[in-house]
């Protein structure tokens, strides 16, 4: 958060501090509303009376009165907001472990339904593209905002075969979005990075561009055998989880279809916000002007005699 | 009967006969007490033939010795005493320690105990000076006071000790008995202004006679509990000086002098 008068928050945290002095000052004096007793311990152990009521509501006071001098200030909130246009590539492993069919009906054919799953959730004028990638990365659909047509160009999605080759397919998905605006890479793959451009220097460099890869590891913990072959399909985790850790997305892992379609409808829906500074003035000012209210409507409500 | 002869009385009460004993000392003097029944042990000059004679059955004459009693009283008047209802609790236990020393009578002696110290034994009636002058607060230490009376009361001096004993140690109880033991002590313990109901509700500030203030919220729980405190805590203070042995009563803040009476079941 930052503020754009500094100098009034000053202002009104000693006003509060002033204020909370004298009534404190005030509170000390005896008055005609106080009940002399005797021994005041042992009322404290007799009632047991609850202390904290009174203090919350000195505290309520305070935020509220805090929550008017921040809005004095103009206080800036960086918060998630919706994008209206934003750039989404969807990087899909081809390789020949996405034949596995441990994901019913295979890891590549879920892969593809999620992302059709990725595109329905994300809001319209969010350009999104598609990238293959297997021992090479080729762009399917370029950046569009025609989402059906996006959708449309997953059959064109290239059957199951070959090497993987992670930071080749984020190096082109980089190349393809442009150089500045609300830019996310999503990674589906079931696979370790054994070809091509090293992908974790890739990721530092998109992270230092404020570009964040979604990584989502898909296959069973069993895995499954590479289709015709003895090879067994395993996922590099810790590999999936460091990328998304350095450029500032999120790993996610998943085990069959469904989970994977929910996984990037869920990121269909925060890829779709970006963090943005927006004026808190009013927000503040409501937010302090109604913990007055409470703390008044409750005061007055408690502080009675029968 | 009056706080005197039910001072007298339990002066000539064998001790472990306990408070229902019928046996009453067998004095020389000549204050009638009452006619009762014949118990086996009486003193035969003591029986009245013509009562005797009108009822069928053996009647003793009850008389009481004639002695000269030495009556004590300890009043606390620290600032929690300053705290009533109507008026504070202090002027009850005034009232109550003035008519401790007007039941004095022909010898009597009384002595006075505050935190300043002792007053030489005096022949007294009505107010006593060492607690007419009861205007200032002092701090109320009993173990202190107790002690003093301990040392310097001789045996057998009927002691009256008045106080909210907010500040009873725990470990007075073995003090508590002895005194009990040496003494015809009896306690006044001051009623709680708010035994019945805490005036307040809501919001509250209670601000300590000695010092110290609380805001916090009551509410009913709160109300209930306190008045569960407060009964315990009086019962369990009544307890502790019955079973070292002392007379009890409770001082209420109307009326002083009956609440001294009421304790010894006498007159006001």
């Amino acid at each position: 958060m930052s503020v754009e008068h500094p100098a009034r928050l000053v202002i009104g945290i000693l006003a509060i501090a002033a204020f909370a002095l004298l009534y404190d000052r005030l509170q000390r004096r005896a008055t005609a509303r106080d009940l002399a007793y005797s021994n005041v311990a042992f009322f404290t152990f007799a009632a047991r009376p609850r202390v904290w009521i009174p203090r919350l509501l000195q505290a309520l006071w305070l935020i509220a009165l805090a929550g008017v001098a921040l809005a004095v200030a103009r206080p800036h909130l960086t918060i998630p907001v919706p994008v209206r246009d934003g750039d989404v590539f969807i990087c899909i492993d081809t390789s020949g472990s996405m034949a596995s069919t441990d994901v019913v009906p295979t890891r590549s054919q879920a892969a593809n339904a999620a992302a059709r799953a990725f595109i329905a959730e994300s809001p319209p004028g969010i350009r999104i593209g598609v990238i293959a990638f297997s021992g090479a990365a080729a762009v399917v659909a370029p950046r569009s905002a025609d989402h059906q047509q996006v959708a449309a160009a997953l059959a064109q999605v290239p059957l199951p075969n070959g090497a993987t080759a992670i930071g080749d397919a984020l190096k082109l998905a980089a190349q393809q979005l442009p150089p500045s605006g609300h830019r996310v890479i999503i990674l589906i793959t079931d696979g370790v990075n054994n070809t091509g451009t090293d992908p974790n220097e890739m990721a530092q460099w998109l992270g230092a561009h404020h570009i964040p890869v979604y990584t989502v590891g898909i296959g069973t913990p069993n895995g499954g055998l590479i289709p015709g072959t003895n090879e067994e399909a395993t996922i590099d985790e810790d590999a999936l989880r460091g990328y998304a850790q350095v450029s500032g997305g999120t790993y996610a892992r998943v085990e069959n279809a469904t989970e994977l379609r929910d996984a990037l409808a869920r990121l269909g829906r925060i890829t779709s916000l970006q963090s943005k500074p927006v004026d808190a003035a009013l927000g503040f000012a409501v937010a302090g002007a109604l913990g007055m209210l409470v703390a008044f409507v409750l005061g007055f409500g408690t502080g009675r005699y029968p | 009967m009056t706080v005197r002869e039910a001072l007298l009385r339990a002066r000539r009460r064998p001790r472990h006969l306990g408070a229902g004993s019928p046996t009453i000392y067998r004095g020389d003097g000549y204050e009638f007490v009452e006619l009762r029944a014949y118990v086996p042990g009486d003193d035969v000059r003591r029986i009245d033939w013509a009562a005797t004679a009108r009822s069928g059955e053996l009647q003793t004459r009850v008389v009481l010795e004639d002695v000269a009693l030495t009556l004590a009283a300890i009043v606390d008047a620290s600032p929690s005493m300053r705290i009533g209802r109507r008026r504070p609790v202090l002027d009850a236990a005034r009232e109550a320690a003035q008519a401790w020393f007007g039941a004095a009578r022909g010898e009597d002696r009384c002595i006075g105990i505050t935190g300043s110290g002792v007053t030489p034994p005096a022949l007294q009636r009505g107010p006593h000076r060492a607690f007419a002058a009861l205007g200032e607060a002092t701090a109320f230490d009993p173990t202190r006071l107790l002690r003093t009376a301990r040392g310097a009361l001789p045996r057998g001096t009927a002691l009256l000790a008045i106080s909210d004993w907010f500040d009873l140690d725990d470990a007075m109880d073995r003090d508590l008995a002895e005194l009990g033991a040496r003494f015809d002590c009896t306690a006044l313990v001051v009623r709680d202004p708010w035994y019945d109901e805490l005036p307040l509700a809501g919001m509250v500030r209670i601000r300590g006679a000695e010092g110290g203030v609380v805001r916090a919220y009551v509410g009913p729980r709160e109300r209930d509990m306190y008045r569960r405190a407060v009964r315990l805590r009086e019962e369990a203070l009544l307890s502790r000086f019955s079973r070292a042995n002392w007379r009890t009563g409770i001082l209420r803040e109307e009326d002083g002098a009956e609440s001294l009476a009421a304790a010894f079941g006498a007159r006001a």
